[in-house]
């Protein structure tokens, strides 16, 4: 695009200003979308949690009904770090870096945000203090979390070239896959799974 | 209900639908159908937004940062393409803004990245360099702040107004005439630097066209309960500086 940035045209204030106030039109409409969108996707019906997913974090086993950390939203990071992996996906490590500060601001909106991977633990913490993160991080190695929720496929699945990702079935890449999985907790305990978003995040 | 009918942004959770796995795959895959229509839209946006006509920035603007004096030029660092934001903290002020520092805790330490595709990143504002740099130490920020305190640069860009403006409601903010509660406002403006050094000014957001900078609230809309702002009053009530949280 260099030389188009070259060639762009160049106008008077007055000239900018009609211009960019016709595209503020179009930027609140996009915006008014987002919030319908919003709506719709906190109306997707929800699905309880009845499988006992146990994880390894810092202290030690970790139940998913735990990881709330005492509020009732949990939204999880599926970082791709599969268990012989030597380092965390480099994609997933630009979205850490956008969302390692945030957290202080998230469980003041009842929301705790945490990433989980199937590497064990030890590596996740070894990664995690390399870049200098702050974010909770644990392992879902020992359990079938990520399969189940679809961010993790079988050596059959990737031989086939055939995985259930971003709801189709189709060639998933890499066996690890990055998105976000958001579960509710009520006052009883129970757990519900809410959304899951993959691929481009939509 | 909102005045169109629609229903308010609710964060009532109780008595929600639950439903089998097949019946949620249902909802959600219709639902994807609407994320992705969504998403298409934001492509085409976006492109509109790189097409709008550029203006020449014609003054020297010289602000007062780490090194010394340095100029609009100089806060490209080489880069070609500048994105400021424009952080409410203006003269006399014990403390930045808090919404703005919850915009800056999002960007902060993305900068080595946006280097990486031609952009530099910085905030400005009024205050004098000292205020920024102490301010910036507290939050415990690494990405470059420099002051426009005593150049225009600020006024130009419609991201601070003269008492008066603010007394009279004629200040000129998010292209119409506006009264804002303060001097100072926010927003983020971009700036392109040609191989011959010559500046543009090619975009500027203000007010909600600041939403697509903060991933934190895009982070609540996944969640149940989503922003959770509709009985607050402002919207932002219950937001502090990082280290303003009584819990």
């Amino acid at each position: 695009m260099k030389a188009a940035a070259n060639k762009h045209k160049v106008v008077s204030e007055a000239e900018w200003l009609k211009a960019r106030k016709k595209l503020l039109v179009k930027e609140k409409k996009f915006l008014r979308l987002q919030e319908e969108l919003g709506l719709e996707r906190r109306g997707l019906p929800w699905v309880k949690v009845t499988k006992d997913y146990v994880f390894e974090g810092l202290n030690g086993k970790q139940p998913l009904a735990d990881l709330f950390e005492g509020r009732s939203q949990l939204v999880i990071y599926h970082f791709m770090f599969g268990p012989d992996d030597k380092l965390g996906c480099p994609h997933c490590s630009l979205r850490a870096d956008c969302f390692n500060g945030i957290n202080v601001h998230l469980k003041h909106r009842d929301v705790t945000m945490i990433c989980v991977s199937r590497a064990p633990f030890k590596k996740l913490a070894a990664y995690k203090k390399r870049m200098g993160w702050g974010f909770t991080w644990v392992s879902s190695g020992n359990t079938d979390f990520n399969f189940d929720y679809h961010f993790s496929f079988t050596p059959e699945d990737m031989a086939e070239g055939k995985a259930f990702f971003n709801y189709k079935i189709q060639d998933p890449g890499p066996s690890e896959r990055e998105g976000h999985s958001v579960f509710y907790k009520d006052q009883r305990g129970d757990v519900f799974h809410t959304y899951a978003c993959y691929s481009r995040g939509k | 209900m909102k005045p169109d009918g629609k229903k308010e942004a609710s964060s009532d959770v109780r008595n929600h639908p639950v439903v089998a796995h097949e019946q949620w795959l249902a909802a959600r895959t219709a639902f994807l159908a609407k994320e992705k229509e969504f998403t298409r839209l934001r492509e085409e946006l976006s492109p509109q937004r790189r097409d709008l006509p550029w203006e020449r920035v014609e003054k020297a603007y010289v602000f007062d940062g780490p090194r010394g004096n340095e100029t609009l030029a100089d806060l490209f660092a080489g880069k070609s393409q500048l994105i400021v934001h424009h952080f409410m903290l203006g003269p006399g002020w014990d403390a930045g803004c808090p919404s703005c520092s919850f915009w800056a805790d999002n960007y902060n330490g993305i900068d080595i990245h946006l280097k990486h595709r031609d952009i530099n990143l910085v905030a400005i504002s009024r205050a004098p360099l000292a205020s920024l740099e102490a301010y910036k130490r507290r939050m415990g920020w690494s990405f470059k702040w420099v002051s426009s305190n005593g150049n225009d640069f600020n006024f130009d860009l419609n991201a601070s107004f003269t008492p008066e403006e603010v007394a009279d409601g004629t200040a000129f903010w998010n292209y119409r005439k506006q009264k804002p509660d303060s001097t100072e406002v926010t927003g983020f403006s971009a700036f392109y630097k040609d191989p011959d050094g010559q500046i543009f000014h090619t975009y500027s957001c203000y007010q909600r066209g600041v939403d697509m900078i903060n991933g934190a609230y895009h982070f609540m809309d996944l969640a149940p309960k989503g922003r959770d702002e509709a009985d607050l009053r402002p919207t932002m009530a219950w937001l502090r500086r990082q280290d303003e949280y009584e819990d």
